[in-house]
């Protein structure tokens, strides 16, 4: 009896999924644990492992949206017989991939980019890693447009990206949303309806720089950001005040354990959260490689379910862009949100005398169903105090 | 500090060698009273007499035999091959007997023998006469292979050599021989497997054997001239090959390049390229560059042989390419 392939409920509140394409055809031998197909569900497009071994017999749904439980395959024995009547994928969204395509076309055209591959030598791909650079947004000038390190440093300079070829004049281009922003629209709407209050506050950062700095020194490979600690800083503050590390439901309060900090990342596909677990009990650089990864998968549409779920707080960080502050809308169901800006060389007065340090400054949203005002100042001046003093947060 | 040439410096090392220790010796055709086709063993016939410095037959296979005889009774021979093409002659002894037989013996013997020879291009010698074929020997488990580009490095090396009990080829560059260099006072081992930087840079690593070496030097100058900073590193020691060297050279510059005289399809280089691209895939911001011969025999033509093996020139267009700069 063939083995029918079902879709998975790959996360908490998944009702369906879109099939975007699979990665088998029918007739091939499949194994158990390969990859089969790829799925993209309101929080991430992922690769699908197949759940028995045989031969792909028959795929029911090719592409397109289907709900979680139906058949979408059947693996089984060289010409098995498969007793179904294949039902039609629903029409919903089978045409999703198609002007997603188009949308990215321009982006294709840019020099170094041949049959969907960038040309970039290892060491630009490497520091483009890091530094959470798109190397598709990024000019080559080596040999054959290949993007060399060099590129690399330039586009962080100046991340302006390049401009996007225009829709023809006049025409209104239409582009149908995708599912990641589906589920970004309908988060954010639902946020706006929390009541919520910000807090502010700057802080010197010229300690932290010089942590950051000489973790650099010490480990090159892991090359530590500002971002990681921050993180670090956070998920300590949210051991300190467990008050913070709450989620408000309708019936309950909840509070977590652990402090798991999600990051916002501007994913090609949209904004995406991955979530660094368990920050509290990670090291700098044990974040730093965390941080790392899922940045780059982020980036590369390689997050699974559980990279994204499960956060607590969130840090979002825009220092990289120089924004030098923002206000940012909460990511429901968590209850604050971290918004940070670029650090910047200000004049500041102290015991009479003026100083040029580095500050930053940061904006916290609480969502005040859960957190009260005090509540959120407290945390704010602990993270604050961390950040000029790192070592209190070690 | 006194100056030799890289002739003096390989008889410094084989005569001091020969004074301290009676189990010392030397064999090899026309070495005697000629002092060896290149003049390196001139006058050694005077001081240590016939039982020590041994004329032999012209049959590399027996001597590289009697070589490796000698070695397993305890003796440390070197034994001369007039040229390296005529390794091939002594391959059988060398690559089947003298790498193995530790191995197979399981310890009971050692062969500490160093088989020292000598080619490449210059004074056209044509295609039987100065070949380099130290890949040849770079491929075999069970032999050292030593490569030196300077006075100071060959008599160091040659005393290590000497004084290892595994069986080393040892490869000089004919057109090496005249260069003088400044060499310590007294005779200071240079441990095998340890490569030697040149030159420091941070741009381009030029990693180069031989008379390769000089020519990547005078490319590097030529470079510095245009902006381009480079550093050479001579690995000396081929087999085993300091990676770790190499290796960081490369993480500094994230370029390479890799010269050698012999051709380069299959050769030493790619070896090296192979290293580099698994160890520092993450650092290099270009394809490694190789140097080499091109993929023919020696042209007898003085015009045609310059053509045919790499110069400067060659050095230098391929650190220009590994910085965008190229042709």
């Amino acid at each position: 009896m063939a083995t029918e392939v079902k879709l998975p409920r790959l996360g908490q509140g998944m009702e369906s999924g879109t099939i975007v394409r699979w990665l088998k055809s029918e007739g091939e031998q499949v194994a158990k644990g390969e990859p089969l197909y790829e799925l993209d569900t309101d929080k991430v497009t992922q690769e699908v492992e197949a759940e028995a071994s045989g031969v792909l017999l028959k795929i029911a749904v090719p592409e397109g949206e289907v709900e979680v439980g139906r058949t979408i395959a059947f693996i089984g024995a060289e010409g098995e017989p498969v007793a179904v009547e294949a039902p039609a994928p629903a029409p919903a969204a089978p045409k999703e991939e198609e002007p997603v395509e188009t949308a990215r076309a321009p982006e294709r055209e840019q020099q170094s980019v041949t049959n969907g591959r960038v040309k970039a030598s290892p060491l630009a791909r490497r520091l483009a890693r890091e530094r959470g650079i798109d190397l598709a947004s990024v000019r080559g000038t080596g040999p054959e447009g290949r993007i060399v390190a060099e590129d690399v440093e330039r586009a962080e300079v100046q991340p302006v990206r390049a401009p996007v070829a225009a829709a023809p004049s006049g025409e209104v281009a239409s582009e149908p949303l995708s599912n990641v922003r589906k589920t970004i629209a309908r988060r954010l709407t639902e946020a706006w309806t929390v009541p919520a209050f910000t807090l502010t506050v700057s802080a010197d950062m010229t300690r932290a720089n010089e942590l950051v700095a000489r973790r650099r020194e010490l480990e090159p490979d892991v090359r530590v950001t500002v971002t990681d600690l921050l993180t670090r800083v956070c998920a300590q503050a949210l051991v300190r005040h467990p008050g913070m590390n709450v989620q408000y439901t309708d019936d309950a309060l909840l509070r977590f354990p652990n402090a798991n900090v999600g990051i916002a990342v501007a994913a090609p596909q949209g904004l995406v959260v991955p979530v660094v677990h368990n920050a509290e009990q990670l090291t700098l650089s044990q974040i730093a490689h965390v941080r790392g990864d899922i940045v780059s998968r982020a980036r590369d549409a390689k997050l699974r379910a559980e990279d994204i779920e499960g956060g607590t707080f969130t840090i979002s960080n825009l220092g990289m862009f120089d924004v030098d502050q923002f206000v940012a809308v909460l990511n429901p169901p968590q209850a604050s949100i971290l918004a940070v800006g670029a650090a910047r060389e200000q004049v500041v007065p102290r015991d009479g005398e003026l100083f040029v340090v580095p500050l930053m400054t940061m904006t916290l949203t609480c969502d005040h169903r859960a957190v009260d005002g005090a509540t959120g100042a407290e945390f704010l001046k602990t993270i604050k105090t961390f950040l000029e003093d790192p070592g209190l947060a070690l | 500090m006194p100056e030799l040439s890289y002739r003096e410096a390989v008889r410094d090392a084989l005569s001091t060698a020969m004074r301290q220790d009676d189990g010392v010796f030397i064999m090899g055709e026309d070495i005697a009273e000629m002092g060896g086709s290149m003049g390196v063993t001139a006058g050694m016939l005077d001081e240590f007499g016939p039982e020590r410095v041994r004329n032999t037959p012209i049959s590399e296979m027996a001597l590289a035999g009697t070589a490796i005889g000698a070695a397993m009774q305890g003796m440390r021979p070197v034994a001369e091959i007039m040229y390296e093409d005529f390794m091939t002659l002594a391959a059988e002894q060398v690559v089947n007997q003298a790498a193995k037989l530790r191995y197979m013996s399981g310890g009971q013997l050692t062969v500490p023998v160093v088989f020292r020879t000598q080619g490449g291009a210059g004074w056209s010698p044509g295609a039987q006469h100065a070949q380099q074929l130290e890949a040849w020997f770079v491929h075999i488990p069970g032999l050292k292979v030593v490569f030196a580009s300077t006075p100071e490095d060959v008599r160091g090396l040659l005393w290590s050599s000497i004084y290892d009990d595994n069986p080393v080829v040892f490869f000089e560059h004919r057109t090496l021989y005249g260069i003088k260099g400044d060499v310590p006072e007294k005779i200071e081992p240079i441990p095998i497997g340890k490569a030697r930087v040149h030159r420091e840079g941070e741009d381009v690593t030029v990693v180069a054997t031989g008379r390769l070496v000089h020519e990547s030097l005078a490319a590097a100058e030529e470079a510095e001239k245009q902006g381009v900073s480079v550093e050479v590193v001579d690995p000396r020691t081929l087999q085993p090959l300091d990676e770790e060297t190499i290796v960081a050279s490369v993480k500094k510059t994230n370029r390479a390049v890799i010269a050698h005289e012999a051709v380069t399809r299959m050769g030493f280089g790619a070896e090296v390229v192979s290293v580099i691209q698994y160890q520092a895939f993450d650092w290099l911001d270009a394809p490694v560059e190789r140097v080499g011969a091109k993929f023919a025999p020696l042209p007898f033509a003085p015009v045609m042989e310059q053509f045919v093996v790499p110069h400067k020139a060659d050095v230098l267009a391929a650190i220009m390419r590994t910085v965008g700069r190229g042709d």
